[in-house]
Order: C-alpha cells, then structure tokens, then sequence
C-alpha cells in the first residue's frame, strides 16, 4: 500500500479533539491556510492549463463534466428509495458527493509526488467545473419542480463562495503568468504547500472529531453510503480517465476528484438553496466519513485502480 | 441630555444567513445594524464555529416597537421553520 504521511497530521488533529486536548487553530489562521491551499492549487492548474492549447480541452472537458453529472443521479435515489431519507436530505447529500474536495485532492497530488508519477495538471480545472452542476442537480432533485428556490443567491455563493472565486482567479492569473512568470512565488505557493496541507489536515482532523462523536446517529446506512458511494464514483473516474487516455497519475487524479466529497462549497449553497435539508447529516457524512476514508483508504486503492487499469 | 427609549432587538442566526437577513432587515426601515460572531448551542445542535459554515451570528437592531415587530414578523414567517432563529427585544434608552 502506498502511504502519504502527511494524513496523519489529520489523525493527530482527531486525537485531540476527541480527547478533547485544548489544541485548537484560530479562526483566522485557517482562513489564511485555507486561501493559500485554493491558491496555490489555482495557479498550479493555470500554469499546466498554459501549456496545452486551451480548444484541445473543450471535448474531455465536456466528457468528464457529462460523466461527473451522473454520481448525483445515482447517489440521489440510492439515498431516497434504499435508504429512504427525506428528498430534502437525500438531494442535498447527492450533491455533496458530485461536488469536490480540495484537500483530498491535493493529498492525492502529494502522493504522485511522493511516486514521482506524472499527471495532467490541467486536472485542477476540474475542481471549479464539477462544483457547478453537482450544486444544480441538487437543488433541482430537492424541489422536483414545487417550492421557490434562491437561484440568484444560490448561483452568488457558488461563483463568489470564496473556495470557487480563489481557484478560479489563481487558474487565470497562473494562465496569464505561465510558469515563467509564477516563477518568483514557487517557493511561497509550491515549495510550501506540503507543510500548509499538514497544518489544514490537523485544523480538519479537530472538526472531523466534533462529527465523528455524532456518527451514532446517521445510522449503518449512511455510514455505508459514505465509504461505497466514492469507491463507486472513482471507478467512474478511472474508466473515464484511461479511456481518454490519460497518463497512470492523471487517472488516479480523476479517480480521486470523482470520489471526493464536498464540505466547504456544498454545505454554504445547500443551507442556503435546500434550508429544509439537514445538514448534520450531509457534513456528517462528507466530512466525518468519505473524507477520512479517502485520504487513508480511498487515495492508495484509487491509485492501484489506476495502476492496474492502465496494465492491462 | 435627552435619553430616548428605544427597543434593542437582538437576532441569533446562522452565519449563512448573514447578507439575506442583513438585506431584509435594511428593506423594512431600519437606520443600521450591529454584527458580531456567536457560538453555542440550541435546537438546532452544537454552533461550535470551527467550521466556515457552522458559526452563529448576532445581529442587533435599535428601532422603535413598530420596526422591530415588522422585522420579527419577516424572519418568523421566512426562516424559522429551516432555520436556527432567535429573537428578544429589550427596552434600551439610546443616548446619544
């Protein structure tokens, strides 16, 4: 099994918090970690995204929004009609799932760096596309056409939510930059970021201990759904990946992307577009369960998924 | 000095909320507005504020009794069904 030792900053942080240690990271500080790691992932994906000719993009780009529509679509009566939730709940959770993560992202590219495994940087791009009609979807799975719903506002925190506004602007200024011109801020946004992950890893593990105590409550379904529904979604991914031919590192990636859950952007427009929805139940899901299950379980068998995908 | 008695009206919310009721208690007349962050527990569950979204606010409102019913009115009808939603007033004398 492949290993990223800088998950286990995250276990430190639920150590802590569940032995309630009073270690905590002030609000302020994860603010400023958590604008770097958009950043810094923003202009990573623009520099890589300068170097392809942008037309090339359009077609896999379609494909994989196309394909990454489908895990709300299936997550949705999965959770309506097997684990008969409230359509509120169950929509609000299928978005969540079509929605990404960031930082298992980015612990996923710190393990193909670890590997020295290539990968499609233009990758990261992904991160803002996906976001868009996983949140859509969701919001139309919840209302089936009754209730009015805060489009305006809904669409206003999903482009100006901080974590698609920060990628989105750090794609386009890495873009207009290109590699030469990032080169004087390397050494804040790339040489830096494995230790800025370790240190939001550890702020995440103390949050996650706060929902993994209410874990009882979800009940054995849900707790099933968070740990199937990403092994399912990135199988979704790798096939997609290797069939456009991406390299080992940028299947996995997809893989990864597919897999992950949302607990920034999601949570924010579903209060706000699904207010009916619980949320205990979909953070609880994303964040106490599918993202702790990705970074140590999830990232190595998506890899050797990619690994044996391509081998044969 | 004249003092002017004056009713504070107090609403704890969630942070998500924060511009939509900010954007409805201007639209019903009031002069200004007071925000600080807020953490704790109630019905709606543990408000630890560790999360971006999972914080509370406090909002405070000085207006007359006719401001403060109308706002109370709006937010009950609006967002206390899906909502974590407390409101108190209490009388104040402004002093300035």
């Amino acid at each position: 099994m492949n290993f990223e030792p800088v998950v286990l900053f995250f276990v430190l942080g639920v150590v802590a918090g569940l032995l309630r240690s009073d270690l905590k990271i002030p609000g302020s500080i994860y603010e400023a970690l958590s604008i770097f790691i958009l950043l810094a992932i923003g202009l990573k994906g623009g520099v890589e995204l300068a170097k392809h000719p942008v037309g090339d993009l359009v077609l896999p780009g379609l494909i994989i929004v196309l394909v990454g529509a489908i895990i709300p679509l299936v997550a949705f009566p999965v959770l309506r009609y097997i684990g008969r939730m409230s359509r509120a709940d169950s929509a609000s959770i299928a978005a969540h799932y079509g929605s990404v993560s960031v930082v298992t992202f980015s612990v996923g590219i710190t393990l193909l760096g670890q590997e020295m495994l290539e990968f499609e940087g233009y990758l990261i791009v992904f991160l803002v596309l996906l976001e868009i009609p996983a949140l859509m979807i969701g919001v139309i799975l919840a209302r089936h056409g009754q209730g009015k719903v805060r489009w305006g506002k809904l669409m206003h925190e999903v482009f100006f939510g901080k974590s698609i506004y920060l990628l989105a602007g750090g794609l386009v200024i890495g873009f207009v930059a290109g590699a030469e011109g990032i080169k004087p801020l390397d050494k804040l946004f790339f040489d830096l970021f494995k230790g800025v992950l370790a240190l939001f890893l550890l702020e995440m593990g103390l949050v996650a201990s706060t929902r993994i105590a209410a874990l009882r409550e979800y009940g054995v379904f849900l707790a099933g759904f968070a740990m199937l529904m990403p092994i399912f979604s990135a199988s979704l991914g790798i096939i997609t990946g290797w069939m456009l031919g991406f390299s080992v590192g940028g299947t996995f990636l997809l893989g990864t992307l597919f897999a992950s859950a949302s607990y920034i952007a999601a949570p924010a427009a579903m209060r706000i577009a699904v207010p009916e929805a619980n949320p205990a139940l979909s953070i609880g899901a994303s964040l106490g369960m599918t993202f702790p299950f990705n970074i140590f379980l999830g990232i190595p068998i998506y890899l050797w998924m990619a690994k044996t995908i391509h081998a044969s | 000095m004249s003092a002017h008695p004056m009713l504070l009206l107090t609403i704890l919310s969630e942070s998500v909320l924060e511009d939509i009721l900010i954007d409805e208690i201007m639209a019903l007349g009031a002069k200004g507005y007071t925000i600080s962050e807020a953490r704790g527990r109630g019905t709606h569950g543990v408000r630890t504020g560790k999360w971006t979204a999972g914080g509370n606010i406090r909002i405070e409102v000085l207006g007359d009794n006719a401001l403060c019913s109308k706002i109370v009115q709006r937010l009950q009808a609006e967002y206390e069904r899906d909502y974590g939603l407390l409101m108190f007033t209490c009388p104040v004398e402004l002093q300035n």
